[in-house]
């Protein structure tokens, strides 16, 4: 695979929503067509929480 | 109990999980979706996942013992060595080889599509590592 790198903005930006969703359980939004990084919420809706990755409590 | 060939396992199964794969497949680019396939006395899910500009190739196997053993997921694509990967790409996820008590993982409350979102997130902190050498995220103590 030819890795494609996040540019400096997309890096921070999913830095920040993945140390939210592990310090603060902000959920991570996803696009439902193909995955790719959205953004992040306070909260989801029941409905949405398929979608989002709320709390996956891994080791890590 | 036998995931396939218990009835406890088989309602498991169509109650629990394969709604939840249908869910999660609903609105999905077909590339995206997850497809459920026999192997043995394990189920094997296979999908792909994009953290950010790259697609990665998954697959996440639900043993015979399973929700009781955690799912094991490994990345088919080619990756970097790196912190939290195991033998075969097979993501550290829940500790597994630890104790039930020590696992992260709870059958009670996750399905296999927590496997596949625990995935993403192990992905895009993988995408991170690729380019500054440190894990974002702390181990969980």
């Amino acid at each position: 695979m030819d890795f494609r790198p996040l540019n400096d903005t997309e890096r921070r930006q999913l830095i920040g929503a993945l140390r939210g969703n592990a310090e603060s359980d902000r959920a991570i939004l996803l696009d439902r067509r193909d995955t790719s990084f959205l953004g992040t919420a306070e909260e989801v809706t029941d409905d949405e929480v398929i979608f989002a990755i709320k709390s996956v409590p891994c080791h890590y | 109990m036998g995931l396939l060939d218990s009835e406890v396992g088989k309602r498991r199964l169509l109650t629990v999980e394969i709604p939840i794969i249908e869910r999660y497949n609903e609105g999905r680019d077909a590339a995206f979706k997850v497809r459920v396939i026999r192997q043995g006395a394990s189920l094997v899910l296979r999908y792909s996942l994009k953290p950010g500009h790259n697609v990665y190739q998954l697959e996440t196997r639900l043993v015979s013992s399973y929700p009781t053993v955690p799912p094991e997921t490994r990345v088919l694509t080619p990756l970097k060595h790196c912190p939290h990967l195991l033998e075969g790409q097979t993501l550290c996820l829940w500790r597994q080889g630890s104790t039930r008590a020590t696992s992260r993982w709870d059958p009670s409350r996750f399905t296999c599509v927590f496997a596949v979102q625990a995935a993403w997130r192990w992905l895009a902190c993988y995408e991170i590592w690729h380019e500054t050498g440190e894990w974002p995220l702390p181990e969980a103590k």
